[in-house]
């Protein structure tokens, strides 16, 4: 049962990136970003992952940089603690246990010790600005319990909150107030907008708050798109405050540059705006982001922005308004019409992405690929506008062909439907539009199906839609005199007493098509497209329905409305076996007999694993998500597992995805925690040495040939070096996190005393190096060696005594030297 | 795994720049280029991922490269209570790519970073680093370099040293490879020397290349046969390939230091600049070899181990990459191929191809079959650098005018009509021929006709039935242009009726070409069309398959008349309304309004009540039709009314003095509705 347990749900492609402003590192290297219960570091030049700060047990609400240490990151958390990160090498330092759930959170340069949180008291409505002060101990885990009030009545969300002129006051709005407090004063200051109540004023709701960083001056956004700068604050009555308009819907997050001369806003028209001077004249525009943005962040150098989007991304953009770089996750933001997919070709996980693409999923990567841009027209971003949506896509004759359909429909009659084919183009190696087919039906399209069996010279594609029809297309060729072409063409319309086509599906072979028509399943001959048999189990209307592959091809899997899964043979045309579940999702395996297929109940979703030759399941799985599971797919495996428990054999061939209807893809993992977790003490830990600079060519030169000379010394034989990082003490001081050691003041004793040791050493060192120098060796020589060296001088004065007295004169001055050393030595003995 | 292509022989030929694929699942392939710039690939999506120049890239051009084993990230965390699902991160990050420069340097970068990660420089070569290779295990890095000398380099510690410094060779040290248990090294010049790595001494000598070798690369992990014990290095098999030479051999280290000959070898067509392999995991399965020559081709080997074999092995399949030729004048160009690398799923290689600024990565699947493989590929748009796409990560799709589209009423969007299917096929096939046959008879027949008529009556030759046949037969625009663009009712209906039977069904055809055009010009076909079903009705009904014949053109006026009754009842509202207006100002001037809304409610009554008797009326008509299968021309003359009708409302639409007449066309024409979908059966 030990391995029973280890077959896991794990999550894939990450959470939302753009829950929280993203936050920038002193030196512009790292942008910081909350992802569900983490904190992911990534490289602003690479948009690669570099960490992942892993340790708060719920969401993380918001991180901010230790304004006293530029390497260490602040992050809080709805599970009530503060931690503290060194994220350059991604070890938690410390945890502060506040014990409150944190919603946002706030540091200043001014205030060492603590830390400003908001947090929700009594009802469930009312927010409070707190400063939290965090006490200085060695421990790991800390409690924080000392909490002083700020501000009361505000909004949860962390952008409605900003700290002005270097902390002097804080800024916060909420519905039509703009409150000030000031922290010298301890005043707070409110100030207000006419309400909504005021028909002209319907719309201008305060909706994000920044400060100026040198000036009294505080920007506030509204829902109406207005941007207002409000000035002399301080007096209840003298304030004054100027508009900005550009905005036509409202405004989400706002930002100053770093030096404040210069106002960054954006909102749901995807246009990042850099008001220069806070004039409405000087604007700057970065359009064509692709989604709303949600926020935006400056980094402390000034010399990168970054926007975070709706649909799951962050831009980091240079101060030029260029974008350099982006950090994309799963796509989120739209409705998953297509279901999962896998493209034959890449391997990638096919699925909606932005609106009217496609978006490609590298499962093996755990990144975006791309988006396919299927309906290509301009996405215009504004609220209620009815948008055409790519509601179908599927894969055929592995990965040649590909079939979306797109629908827009503004009133319950006007439907347009439009269904393309693409035809995988290998000289060019991408999809070239074939065929397009305006309103293939006259209502909704149900379900699109391409026969997939080694029928390579005919493709053939099945739609089945609300108005009764069923049709089936196939490619003919088109060529006349002046071109070769090929073209699809509707080859038989099928219907079944004006009923509702619901669902299609090929049988393995292609010989057969099911077709289901609302409660009844009909099952047409592919040669002739002749109506075989009908089953009908007057069980509510067909949700799902697949043929059995391999050996089990001679069945046929039904799921309906009113929770019955149903197997029928269609040899004998008779049912099989049926059973009682409430089927949400239903997946065939492609590489084996097994079907998935998920059920809803009230407590979670629950996997079954089955055989349909077997009415009974080969795995279960309970309760692998609280929510509804909306969409499946088995995923082949490249390099096949070999698992020999019964229980997850099904796991052998392929790999089980599936999403949720909050849009978290989730899939089975029989890793062990502890498996995945041993690498990492084997992490390969290179260390960093940084290229020399021209600076350092000016000032090191020399030293460095003295060391082109040692190694000259030693180039002739095979030597092994002596070293330092061989001796193992050294290296386990190095390699301990500054945290774990003992304090400074107790190794500096010793580290002094091993340095009067190493002097002696060093002395002998250094011989070999001034052989090369004609007199001055001497010199150099320390002042324990004084007597020895008088000696040398000495015999060198009684051998060279024929001499001029130019050398005299010299050892004369080394005389002097020597003198001199030992007035020193003198003295500091003294 | 890869031998990295050695130095830079010519700059202007692709082949033989450093490069490599990343180790594991190979998301990336590292490529460093002549012009001292390294560029870092996405294999997945095609995707320039980084970009790096070194600060020193033009003294010390990049000679070789080598990926750092995969650095295992943990990135899961325990299941815990509250959260059902945890995160999979990258798992497998590769971050260090370890570049060799023609001045001796050593430079790491990190590919995580984006940013020079360290430079070794202290105690290395002062010559061309020629090959690198990175212990699996332990982090070490070993070097050999154009001076002679091998170096064994730590990573791991603080600071980076040089802990080996050894002469490997009498002339320059060209290649590296580390054994599969991490204790020995072979290395390369002109002979090959195996050396121990702990003690740094020679285990055996290896002879047999005339020129200095290029690559190395061991084969296999396991000794071919398990009944000796095995030490590690012991009966596995090694590969090394030289400069200009044509031949790979395959090596054997045997415990006996006799046999210093290769055991077998390899012959492919050029000098190999990249090689990869599948390591064989037992005895039964076979080695895939995939060789990069230096002429652009891949050559794939697949072989099991075992002995001897004299004969040099030919490849199992040559894959070859060409530009597609474009007409006569452009002959195809073969596109050299870089790099290729086995896919973890083995059944699958990963080639790189093109230029070296811009190459294009694709994922060929292997058959075994094809002893020759020719792949015809367009880059000639992937010389422009897309820097958009790699910022917003959106591709799109071609879409060019030359792609099929289908409206409804076109042929292809609804399944033509077929004869009946109770008629087998053989029939049908045998009814085919016959039906080929008469038509030539008939054309046959025709010229007669044309001919005695031009005898008849010579003045007539330009009149419009002659000038129609012979632009039906001739396929004629023009000519057909001229006739049926004609407004005249009576010229239409004279030419119908003297046009020759034959030329009745190629007429309905191409009026039903012309019908799916712009409907201005469709108003002038559906007279043509109401003149054809009129007076060639009997000839019509006889025809056999008339059914598929003018199915089309049924579908087509179907689709067209599709919104007419939304049309009709918007019409009807219309008129409405204007005859309220009028009524209301005339009013102003004269009775009671009572007697006015009266009118106006009578009217609406009126419509209303029309349908449902015109409906039942018209499809009791229709099912009678149905059950004698020779209503067609019942039908056919329907759909001319229907179309008459549908053209008459379009230009009334313009005109809106007519409104009594239309009005009453409208109760004609919204009945007909209920009729074409009972036949749609």
């Amino acid at each position: 049962m030990v391995e029973e347990e280890s077959v896991r749900v794990v999550r894939c492609g990450g959470s939302e990136l753009n829950f929280r402003r993203a936050v920038f590192s002193a030196d512009s290297k790292y942008i910081f970003c909350v992802s569900g219960d983490f904190v992911k570091v990534h490289s602003t030049a690479t948009e690669e992952c570099v960490h992942i700060l892993q340790g708060h047990r719920n969401l993380v609400t918001g991180i901010q940089l230790n304004p006293n240490n530029h390497l260490q990151l602040y992050s809080c958390s709805f599970d009530g603690t503060v931690k503290l990160w060194d994220y350059v090498d991604g070890i938690l330092i410390k945890t502060f246990v506040v014990g409150l759930k944190l919603h946002a959170l706030f540091t200043l340069p001014r205030a060492e010790d603590s830390v400003f949180v908001i947090i929700n008291k009594e009802k469930p409505d009312v927010f409070q600005l707190v400063s939290v002060k965090l006490p200085k101990s060695s421990s790991q885990e800390i409690e924080a319990k000392e909490l002083s009030f700020v501000l009361d009545y505000i909004n949860q969300s962390p952008k409605c909150i900003a700290f002005g002129n270097e902390g002097e006051y804080v800024a916060a709005v909420r519905d039509f107030y703009l409150s000030v407090y000031f922290f010298k004063k301890k005043t707070t200051s409110r100030f207000t907008l006419s309400s909504s109540r005021n028909k002209k004023h319907a719309k201008n709701n305060f909706t994000c708050v920044a400060c100026h960083p040198k000036e009294d001056c505080i920007a506030t956004g509204h829902k109406d798109g207005k941007i207002r700068l409000w000035r002399n604050f301080d007096d209840d009555k003298k304030y004054t405050y100027t508009c900005l308009h550009w905005h036509h819907d409202m405004v989400m997050d706002l930002a100053f540059s770093v030096t404040g001369t210069s106002l960054l806003s954006g909102g749901r028209e995807s246009v990042l705006v850099e008001w220069r001077d806070a004039t409405e004249k000087n604007k700057e525009f970065l359009p064509r982001l692709g989604a709303t943005i949600e926020h935006i962040s400056v980094s402390p150098a000034g010399d990168l922005f970054c926007t975070s989007h709706s649909d799951n991304k962050i831009i980091v953009i240079h101060r030029n308004l260029e974008a350099s770089a982006v950090i994309q996750g799963l796509v989120k933001d739209s409705n998953i019409f297509t279901g999962l997919m896998v493209d034959p070709r890449t391997k990638a996980l096919v699925l909606n992405g932005k609106p009217g693409h496609l978006q490609f999923y590298s499962l093996q990567h755990d990144k975006q690929l791309y988006n396919l841009d299927i309906i290509q027209q301009e996405y215009i971003n504004d609220s209620g506008l009815i948008q055409i949506e790519l509601t179908k896509a599927a894969f055929g004759c592995y990965g040649n062909w590909l079939a979306t359909v797109e629908q827009r429909q503004e009133k319950e009659t006007e439907l347009e439907l439009q269904m393309k084919l693409w035809m995988y183009n290998k000289k060019t190696q991408g999809f070239v539009l074939n065929t397009k087919v305006n309103m293939p039906h006259e209502d909704h399209i149900t379900a699109l199906c391409f026969c997939n069996a080694e029928k390579f010279e005919n493709p053939t594609l099945v739609t089945s839609s609300k108005d009764g029809h069923f049709k089936v297309w196939i490619l003919t060729d088109d060529s006349d005199i002046y071109k070769k072409a090929v073209g699809w063409t509707c080859d038989f319309v099928g219907s079944y007493h004006k009923y509702q086509a619901t669902n299609c599906c090929f049988s393995e072979d292609g010989s057969l098509l099911a077709v289901s028509f609302e409660e009844i399943v009909t099952i047409w001959d592919s040669e002739t497209w002749e109506l075989k048999c009908t089953f009908c189990q007057r069980a509510g209307k067909i949700r799902h329905l697949c043929f059995g592959r391999l050996t089990c091809s001679k069945y046929l899997l039904g799921a309906t409305e009113n929770g019955i899964l149903c197997c029928w043979n269609l040899l004998s045309c008779a049912l099989e076996w049926s059973a009682k579940l409430n089927v949400r999702v239903m997946e065939p395996d492609p590489n084996s007999e097994n079907i998935a297929a998920i059920s809803q109940s009230s407590v979670g979703s629950d996997l079954f694993v089955f055989k349909p030759s077997e009415p009974r399941p080969l795995y279960i799985q309970k309760n692998i998500s609280r929510e509804e599971v909306q969409w499946g797919v088995f995923v082949p495996r490249d390099v096949p597992e070999s698992f020999t428990s019964e229980a997850y054999q099904w796991l052998n061939r392929s790999q089980f995805y599936f999403l949720t209807k909050s849009q978290t893809l989730l899939t089975f993992s029989t890793k062990s925690p502890e498996e995945k977790l041993t690498p990492t003490s084997k992490q390969l830990l290179a260390e960093e040495s940084l290229p020399t600079t021209p600076f350092y060519f000016i000032l090191g030169k020399h030293r460095e040939q003295q060391d082109g000379k040692i190694n000259e010394a030693f180039e002739s034989e095979l030597v092994q070096l002596p070293l330092t990082e061989n001796i193992p003490a050294i290296s386990e001081l190095l390699h301990t996190p500054a945290h774990v050691l003992p304090s400074a003041s107790f190794l500096c004793s010793k580290f002094v005393s091993s340095l009067l040791l190493s002097k002696e050493t060093k002395s002998s060192e250094e011989i070999p190096e001034d052989v090369d120098m004609e007199e001055g060796k001497e010199s150099d020589d320390s002042d324990e060696e004084n007597d020895f060296t008088e000696k040398i001088q000495d015999t060198n004065n009684t051998d060279l005594g024929e001499d001029l007295l130019h050398q005299l004169s010299k050892s004369e001055e080394k005389e002097l030297r020597k003198f001199r050393k030992v007035d020193y030595s003198w003295i500091t003995v003294l | 795994m890869a031998a990295g292509g050695r130095g830079v022989a010519d700059p202007l030929s692709p082949a033989g720049v450093p490069c490599a694929f990343s180790p594991l699942n190979q998301a990336y392939f590292a490529l460093a280029s002549a012009d001292g710039q390294l560029r870092v690939w996405e294999t997945a999506n095609n995707r320039l991922h980084q970009e790096y120049v070194p600060s020193a890239h033009l003294s010390g051009t990049c000679t070789c490269l080598a990926w750092a084993p995969a650095r295992l990230q943990a990135k899961e965390s325990p299941q815990r209570k509250k959260r059902k699902s945890e995160a999979i991160g990258p798992s497998n990050q590769i971050d260090l790519l370890a570049l060799g420069t023609a001045v001796g340097s050593i430079l790491l970068y990190s590919t995580v970073k984006g940013e020079l990660h360290s430079k070794l420089i202290s105690g290395g070569h002062d010559n061309k680093v020629n090959c690198i290779q990175w212990h699996q295990d332990n982090g070490c890095l070993y070097s050999c370099s154009d001076d002679k000398h091998i170096v064994e380099w730590n990573t791991q510690t603080l600071t980076l040293m040089v802990l080996w410094y050894w002469r490997g060779d009498n002339s320059s040290v060209s290649s590296l490879c580390i054994s599969p248990d991490g204790k020995m090294l072979l290395s390369a010049g002109r002979t090959i020397k195996l050396w121990v790595l702990e003690t740094k001494e020679i285990y055996r000598h290896f002879t047999g290349h005339a020129t200095p070798v290029s690559s190395l690369v061991f084969t296999t992990v396991r000794p071919p046969s398990e009944s000796q014990p095995f030490d590690g290095v012991t009966g596995l098999y090694f590969l090394s390939g030289a400069v200009h030479d044509r031949l790979l051999n395959v090596w054997q280290v045997r415990s006996e230091n006799k046999e210093k000959n290769a055991v077998m070898s390899f012959t492919v067509t050029d000098e190999p600049v990249y090689i990869d392999l599948t390591l064989s995991e037992n005895k039964e399965e076979p080695v895939k070899l995939a060789v990069v020559c230096k002429d652009g081709q891949v050559h794939l080997f697949e072989h099991i181990l075992n002995g001897y074999c004299k004969k040099p092995l030919t490849s199992n399949c040559t894959i070859q990459i060409v530009t597609p030729g474009k007409g006569k004048k452009s002959t195809p160009k073969p596109i050299p191929i870089l790099a290729a690398g086995f896919c973890s799923d083995k059944m699958s290689l990963l080639l790189v191809y093109g230029n070296w600024f811009q190459p294009t990565i694709e994922r060929v699947a292997l058959s075994s079959k094809e002893p020759h493989m020719c792949l015809v590929r367009d880059i000639s748009n992937c010389w422009a650098p897309k820097v958009e796409t790699a910022i917003t990560k959106v591709r799109t799709p071609v879409m060019n005018s030359e792609a099929k589209v289908l409206v409804p009423g076109v042929p292809g969007h609804h399944a033509a009509i077929k004869p009946p299917p109770s008629q087998t096929e053989e029939v049908e096939s045998k009814r085919k021929l016959g039906e080929n046959e008469v038509s030539i008879e008939e054309r046959l027949g025709a010229l007669d006709i044309d001919t005695k008529k031009e005898k008849d009556d010579l003045p007539q030759t330009n009149s419009f039935p002659v000038l129609l046949t012979q632009g039906l037969e001739s396929n004629d625009f023009e000519m057909l242009n001229k006739v049926l663009q004609t407004r005249n009712l009576n010229l239409i209906k004279r030419t119908v009726l003297r046009m020759p039977l034959h030329a009745v069904i190629p007429l309905l055809q191409e009026l039903t070409k012309r019908l799916q055009g712009h409907p201005n010009s469709a108003v002038l076909m559906v007279q043509w069309l109401k003149c054809v079903l009129t007076v060639h009705a009997s000839y019509l009904s006889t025809l056999p398959d008339l059914v598929p014949q003018l199915g089309t053109l049924y579908q087509l006026m179907e689709s067209r008349v599709k919104t007419f009754q939304k049309l009709s009842h918007l019409h009807g509202k219309l008129i409405l309304l204007i005859t309220q207006v009028t009524a209301s100002e005339k009013s102003k001037g004269m009775t009671c309004p009572e007697q006015k809304a009266k009118l106006v409610y009578e009217e609406e009554r009126g419509l209303n009540e029309c349908f449902p008797f015109l409906i039942y009326f018209y499809q009791d008509n229709w099912d009678e039709d149905e059950e004698d299968k020779e209503s067609e021309k019942d039908e056919d003359v329907d759909e001319e009314e229907e179309e008459e009708e549908d053209a008459e409302e379009k230009d009334e639409e313009n005109g809106e003095d007519r409104d009594v007449a239309s009005e009453k066309e409208l109760n004609g024409d919204s009945d007909l509705d209920p009729e074409n979908e009972s036949e749609e059966e």
